[in-house]
């Protein structure tokens, strides 16, 4: 379980999570939803301790992230995997090499284990025919779908997506929501998605948080949130609805 | 304009605080394992391929250039035989390690802020933090170990093309036979002013790798701003490689270490 409590986390000019408390229940899908800038990313980086918040307390499986050793923190990090937003893969390596590179580097299995491995999680993302192919030759939904073997490959417990179908069309947004879900229900894995996607949310979440002036003003549960009424209804539904008749309107 | 000129401030002193935090983090890691052998060898056939060429032909530009002046000064003065020495001389003692250090410096020193930089942006830096793997480690200390090791036989590869393009140039235009040309450069040349030069070459790569390096991996901002981080790159490194050349030449003359 992911323990975040009273998280405070500021940029030399600007407050970003103020006293931001939630629980990551084991092998449900959170989604962690709000405006972009409110801090979903950082949120997601203090939780893998790539930043430091200045107060507070984030702890994975009873383990404290915030200010902990370095060798503690490479121990927690095994624990999780991470989608970054346009997937972070190497651009000097191949599909396959990029999926393989943290066991191969880490020395953890024999070559052909590592082989079959990575054969196993480009089989799972539906990418085992690209295994030859550059980053660049890839479009944004294969990156991402590379990023996840990748980021599975070290088998963790907990998976964290940062805007996963972020500037993705909606077919590839779609093949991407089917991974998640497929993920979750095969691995019993542990998701907290951070988006402002309103469709992905409504697809996968099991749990949703919705973030508000650097805290979580709601947690609810899928059926909650889109009941017509409830915080996230209104600001991500009704809210966009009347803005688009607004402008629709101010056009005519 | 205040705040522009603020900000520019802000700027250079984030770019000296970035590559003066390089420093220490490379010493950190350096000793510590694992040592990254293979990308290594990586960088050495990469750094090799990629500056090879450009500081080829710029040693043979610099090896004519000062042919033909040592040349038509030498015929003025009735020493033209001894234009090949004097150029000889000038190219081991000086002009090749510099230039070479400035090409170095605009080739090789731009390559790594721009690659870091873009690692950094697209979070491959961070990337490689959650898969337990020190980015420092797996991607400055290669880089910076290559670029001393690489810098070193580039300047020896072109060193041996300015001599031949200044030992056809005195034959071609000022007809100073071959054999001439080697006796007088045999004449004049010393041990200690090759090791010098390689010794200073070696001691520039450092700094400009480093600098280069640190300046992509502390990067903060988009593309605008990795843009001026790579003019930040190559003026920071001009400066540095402009610098050592001036401290090693003024040691060497109070050490006379390299005296002939």
């Amino acid at each position: 379980m992911i323990r975040i409590s009273d998280l405070v986390f500021a940029f030399p000019a600007r407050s970003v999570l103020r006293d931001l408390s939630l629980t990551i229940q084991e092998s449900l899908t959170t989604v962690v939803i709000g405006a972009s800038g409110i801090g979903k990313s950082v949120l997601l980086k203090c939780i893998t301790g790539l930043l430091d918040p200045q107060s507070g307390s984030i702890t994975i499986d009873g383990d404290e992230v915030v200010r902990a050793e370095r060798k503690d923190l490479l121990r927690i990090r095994r624990k999780t995997g991470m989608l970054f937003q346009e997937g972070a893969l190497f651009d000097s390596m191949t599909v396959f090499e990029n999926v393989a590179f943290p066991l191969s580097y880490h020395k953890m299995y024999s070559t052909a284990e590592i082989q079959r491995k990575v054969q196993a999680y480009l089989d799972l993302v539906g990418m085992e025919e690209y295994a030859h192919a550059m980053p660049r030759e890839l479009s944004g939904g294969m990156k991402r779908k590379v990023a996840v073997a990748r980021a599975m490959i070290l088998e963790p417990r907990y998976l964290l997506y940062d805007e996963p179908t972020a500037g993705l069309d909606p077919s590839s947004s779609a093949i991407i929501e089917a991974m998640i879900m497929r993920l979750q229900a095969e691995r019993y894995i542990t998701s907290l998605v951070v988006t402002h996607d309103i469709d992905l949310t409504r697809y996968i979440a099991d749990r949703i948080a919705l973030l508000e002036d650097g805290h979580i003003v709601a947690l609810m549960t899928r059926e909650e949130a889109f009941r017509e009424g409830s915080p996230v209804y209104e600001h991500f539904i009704e809210n966009r609805e009347k803005i688009r008749q607004e402008k629709v309107s101010e056009g005519q | 304009m205040a705040r522009e000129k603020n900000e520019a401030t802000g700027e250079w002193l984030h770019a000296g605080k970035s590559a003066t935090s390089m420093y220490g983090n490379f010493f950190y890691w350096l000793f510590r394992e694992p040592f990254p052998i293979r990308q290594l060898g990586n960088q050495i056939v990469l750094v090799m391929l990629d500056a090879v060429a450009v500081c080829t032909v710029t040693a043979v530009v610099i090896g004519l250039i000062l042919a033909w002046t040592a040349g038509w000064n030498g015929m003025k003065f009735s020493v033209v035989n001894w234009s090949g020495a004097a150029t000889v001389y000038l190219l081991l003692s000086e002009a090749v390690t510099m230039f070479g250090g400035l090409i170095f410096a605009a080739k090789i020193g731009t390559a790594f802020t721009v690659e870091i930089g873009s690692m950094q942006l697209s979070g491959q830096l961070d990337a490689l933090r959650l898969m337990a793997v020190e980015p420092v480690q797996h991607i400055v200390i290669p880089r910076v170990l290559a670029s001393v090791i690489c810098l070193v036989f580039l300047n020896m590869i072109s060193q041996g093309a300015a001599i031949v393009a200044a030992m056809v140039a005195v034959r071609w235009w000022f007809d100073v036979s071959f054999t001439i040309f080697l006796q007088h450069v045999f004449q004049i040349l010393r041990y200690p002013i090759l090791t010098n030069s390689y010794i200073r070459s070696a001691i520039m790569a450092f700094f400009v790798s480093i600098n280069a390096c640190g300046l992509g991996f502390y990067f903060n901002g988009g593309a605008v701003e990795l843009g001026r981080t790579t003019t930040k790159s190559i003026v920071l490194n001009f400066i540095f490689v402009i610098s050592i050349d001036c401290l090693y030449g003024v040691m060497d003359q109070l050490t006379g270490w390299s005296s002939i």
